[in-house]
């Protein structure tokens, strides 16, 4: 991890958004859809938010967004969250916006809330991605995605759900990814952080150590890269 | 003079005369050859550059065709010669001719050699005909004497020969020179077996025209089709596509993907298999999915050949039945299902797939049944009919079915691509649904700890109830205050656990009572919580089973029994307090297994103080060098100055500008199909040998956007 001091930390975060110019500030957005519980985290939006603020100098808007897949107001939001329990079908309209999304630049953070190989949301959404975008292949550990802000040596932070032995009983080594051009275009996880995450940000102070940090990266990768 | 043959043979007039004749007509001969030679190599320069199908220079036709017209050529010539030169008589006309100085001629020789020529060598003649004939045998070896024969012949070869022989020359020199020596390829190819025509042989002759033919995959039963001498075929991905030509195989062959996307970096342009048979050669690929553009070039001549390849599209399902998402009361009855299904190949199956989820919280099952599958056979478009026997299918209450209806062709592919319906989702109602409302789930491992500690307490607090009579009175004291302090840590835990619930703070006790004038949903009076009266007006009532209530209510339980046991452990009496503390560990219990419901609906509105938690962060991290990024260029912009460029090179090269046009409008079909159409009917133009003039400003009008509308009656530019 980096000694570097928050005043410095704090340059880098404004200069992630550019000086100089009028700065829209980060909207933490979580993708609504058709089929599914896509609000079943509700408190993840702000937690991320919160170690943004935590963390960075990125100007981010204190209140996260309900993106309805099928509207084209998702273009506004370079990061897109994903989640939910059930089984996952796009309609026609939203695998086109989302088609539409992901060409022209965002990236869909997709995570599984039931941490379950076979479950039936990890089953449906690997197969909606992949008629959205294409293949998801393994993220190497050694991704830009694990050092562009806080430094993650082993990749992805293992979640207390995967150590408790919960859902697939597994502890999934690396994050699973579409990559376009050597740019993550969707993210796919199987580590529930939508549970790890989904907490009030003022619990924070009974952690030792926060464990929403990676979503810090996850934000900065969207806007940097 | 009467002579015989052998005599005359031996006569130096008349083998003067048949040397002359001899010499004239050999002469004329080779003025035939050459004129024939030269016709053969005019006729292949100019199959060269009309590039007739099948009379190529190097086929078989081309070859016959440039032969028949050399041999006629040089038949005619030699028939003139015949015609003029090929007797004694002319022979003797022609030496006459070359008297020199000229003057009236005497005609002497001429008629002695008529005279032999026409008699019988066994006649004998009158004496005053052979009178005649020594006169005129005289006067026909005076006029010999008098004629330079060399000299004339000299001349008359260099007039007759000159021109043909120089004519023969520039054409074969136009042959050999301009166009790579093109008599010696006709002979190399004829001379030689296929196989063996190097690529130095092949550079030699230009491309010329080529047939394309396209064989459709198998699984389709698309018939092959020839489509000629093109420079773009539209074909189907898989298609067998093979190009034939005449001679040699081209020097070099290259393609590429000519879309630029992710679809056509991945694909990878193969080696075409070449094969040469009876002097034509052929190419032949497996098109792909994308656009591709193959270039051949021999000779000098590059030709393009664009192939409009477009892939076999998945199924396109539509679900009818039932039109929309519903909820069902109870699982019972048949629930008809119906699907519209087409494709633009085939159809070979159909069928329903209902993915049921069962559970809730965060455990759930699915299962996947396959439902009214249907063989269809290679039909164009279908309906799919099956129903849904609710009943059959054993649905609980909560179990939510999602129905898709599914399509798939004939293509062979393993992993083919599924055509797909909009999914439908019914849910079977919970019956206390109704009764419910959204809330925050709640993080178990505070209620665990305080329901261990709680447990404990309680063991302990027996254990000194169970020691209490051996103990003197100050150690029960002692030992019993410092349970109740621990039970007043746990119940502060609790009391926490439920003004975080209710009001969102984390802890309130200390600073909270009835009638503060804050709302947090509790009560605290007299060490006591309990549910305000706006918390449970209308739910408790109601059974219960609120999650507000089914959740705090056995916390508040708990919490108030805790401070019952508190104060009994405090006055150090266990055995007072052990009753409270089994209600508090019983509240809990309930506590733990309320159910905690995930329902759609607005999510918990959580706004954090942005300013205040700025950079309050202990862990710092480092902003990685960012990649700097290339400037994307305009794509109209570019596109734009393609056309400008093509309509430009129209004037010198327009099957460049044409090839250009189509690479363009290959380039541009998928995104920007307006344009694409734009450039097809450019194309169309072109080909028709039109006016191209409209076909670039309208393509140029679709590129910037300009939109003309139709002019109306009421235009002032259309007369009236």
């Amino acid at each position: 991890m980096s000694t570097m001091s928050h005043g410095t930390a704090a340059s880098h975060g404004a200069a992630v958004c550019g000086l100089g110019t009028r700065v829209e500030p980060f909207v933490f957005a979580t993708a609504q859809y058709e089929s599914g519980d896509w609000d079943s985290a509700p408190m993840v939006p702000a937690n991320v938010i919160d170690s943004i603020a935590r963390y960075t100098t990125i100007p981010v808007r204190p209140q996260g967004v309900v993106a309805s897949l099928s509207s084209e107001a998702i273009f506004q939001y370079p990061l897109l969250y994903l989640t939910g329990h059930l089984p996952v079908r796009f309609t026609t309209r939203e695998a086109e916006v989302l088609r539409t999304y992901l060409a022209r630049g965002g990236l869909l953070f997709v995570d599984d809330h039931n941490h379950d190989v076979d479950g039936a949301f990890h089953k449906t959404v690997r197969e909606e991605i992949r008629r959205v975008a294409g293949p998801l292949v393994p993220l190497p550990n050694s991704h830009e995605l694990y050092r562009c802000f806080f430094v993650f040596e082993n990749g992805p932070p293992t979640t207390s759900h995967e150590m408790n032995g919960w859902g697939d009983n597994l502890v999934h080594e690396q994050l699973d990814a579409v990559l376009r051009d050597g740019r993550i275009v969707v993210l796919y996880s199987n580590k529930d952080y939508s549970s790890e995450w989904s907490f009030h940000p003022d619990n924070k102070r009974f952690l030792s150590v926060d464990n929403t940090k990676f979503a810090v990266n996850l934000v900065v990768y969207a806007l940097t890269r | 003079m009467n002579t015989s043959p052998s005599m005359m043979s031996r006569d130096p007039v008349w083998r003067t005369v048949e040397r002359v004749r001899r010499r004239l007509r050999g002469v004329l001969l080779l003025r035939s050859v050459l004129t024939g030679c030269a016709c053969l190599s005019v006729i292949t320069v100019l199959l060269w550059h009309l590039q007739v199908p099948g009379l190529a220079p190097d086929s078989a036709g081309g070859r016959v065709v440039a032969l028949a017209g050399g041999l006629l050529a040089a038949a005619l010539v030699a028939r003139h010669a015949q015609r003029v030169f090929f007797d004694s008589a002319r022979a003797a006309l022609w030496i006459e001719e070359q008297q020199q100085p000229a003057g009236p001629s005497s005609f002497a020789l001429v008629t002695w050699v008529e005279q032999q020529a026409s008699r019988v060598p066994t006649l004998r003649d009158s004496v005053s005909a052979t009178d005649t004939a020594g006169w005129l045998y005289d006067r026909a070896n005076a006029q010999l004497a008098r004629t330079d024969i060399a000299g004339a012949l000299w001349r008359s070869t260099r007039r007759q020969l000159l021109g043909p022989a120089l004519f023969a020359s520039g054409a074969l020199a136009l042959v050999l020179v301009s166009r790579s020596h093109g008599i010696a390829v006709v002979v190399s190819a004829a001379s030689r077996p296929a196989s063996l025509v190097a690529p130095e042989v092949s550079r030699l002759l230009p491309l010329g025209v080529w047939d394309v033919h396209v064989t459709p995959p198998s699984y389709t039963g698309l018939p092959a089709r020839t489509v000629g001498d093109v420079h773009t075929v539209r074909v189907l991905g898989g298609s067998v596509l093979r190009v034939t030509g005449d001679g040699p195989l081209p020097d070099s062959v290259s393609g590429r993907a000519v879309r630029d996307d992710s679809l056509a970096q991945r694909t990878r342009v193969a080696a075409p298999m070449q094969t040469m048979e009876n002097g034509r050669w052929t190419l032949q690929w497996v098109a792909a999915e994308v656009p591709m553009e193959f270039r051949m070039t021999r000779g000098g001549r590059t030709r393009l050949l664009l192939l409009d390849a477009y892939a076999d599209s998945v199924p396109a399902v539509t679900l009818d039945l039932p039109a929309r998402d519903t909820v069902l009361r109870v699982a019972a009855g048949r629930f008809p299902l119906r699907a519209s299904v087409r494709d633009d190949i085939g159809l070979q199956s159909a069928r329903f797939e209902l993915i049921v989820s069962s559970g809730e919280g965060e455990r759930f099952t699915a299962r996947t049944v396959m439902v009214g599958e249907q063989r269809l056979n290679g039909a164009r478009s279908a309906t799919l009919s099956a129903a849904l026997d609710l009943t059959a299918m054993q649905l609980g209450p909560g179990d939510i079915v999602h129905l898709r209806a599914m399509a798939r062709d004939a293509h062979p592919q393993s992993a083919r691509e599924y055509g797909l319906s909009d999914t439908r989702s019914f849910r079977i109602a919970r019956a206390a649904e109704y009764d419910s409302v959204a809330v925050e789930p709640a993080p178990p491992p505070e209620v665990d700890k305080s329901l261990l500690s709680q447990r404990m307490v309680l063991l302990l607090t027996e254990k000194l109830q169970q020691r209490r009579p051996r103990m003197v009175r100050g150690d029960v004291v002692t030992e019993s205050s410092r349970l109740a302090r621990d039970q007043a840590r746990l119940r502060q835990s609790v009391g926490d656990v439920v003004f975080q619930r209710l009001s969102g703070e984390s802890s309130a006790e200390h600073s909270h009572y009835a009638g503060d004038g804050h709302e947090h949903g509790v009560d605290l009076a007299g060490g006591k919580l309990s549910l305000s009266a706006k918390v449970t007006d209308g739910m408790v009532e109601e059974g219960n089973d609120s999650p507000v209530i089914a959740i705090n209510q056995p916390l508040l339980e708990a919490y108030n029994a805790m401070w019952d046991a508190g104060r009994e452990l405090e006055v150090g009496d266990p055995a007072a307090a052990i009753p409270h503390m089994k209600l508090a560990l019983a509240a809990l219990e309930r506590a733990r297994a309320a159910s905690r419901l995930y329902l759609r609906g607005k999510p918990p509105t959580v706004i954090v103080d942005v300013a205040k938690i700025r950079m309050a962060g202990k862990d710092t991290g480092v902003v990685s060098t960012r990649r700097a990024r290339d400037l994307v260029p305009s794509r109209d912009a570019a596109r734009d100055a393609r056309v400008v460029a093509a309509a430009q090179l129209v004037a010198r090269d327009a099957e460049a500008a044409r090839d250009s046009i189509a690479v363009l409008r290959l380039e541009v079909v998928a995104d920007a199909p307006a344009l694409a159409a734009a450039l097809d009917a450019l194309l169309q133009t072109m080909a028709r040998g039109g006016d191209v003039t409209d076909g670039f400003v309208r393509a140029r009008r679709v590129l910037g956007g300009v939109v003309r509308t139709e002019a109306g009656v009421w235009s002032r530019a259309v007369p009236p």
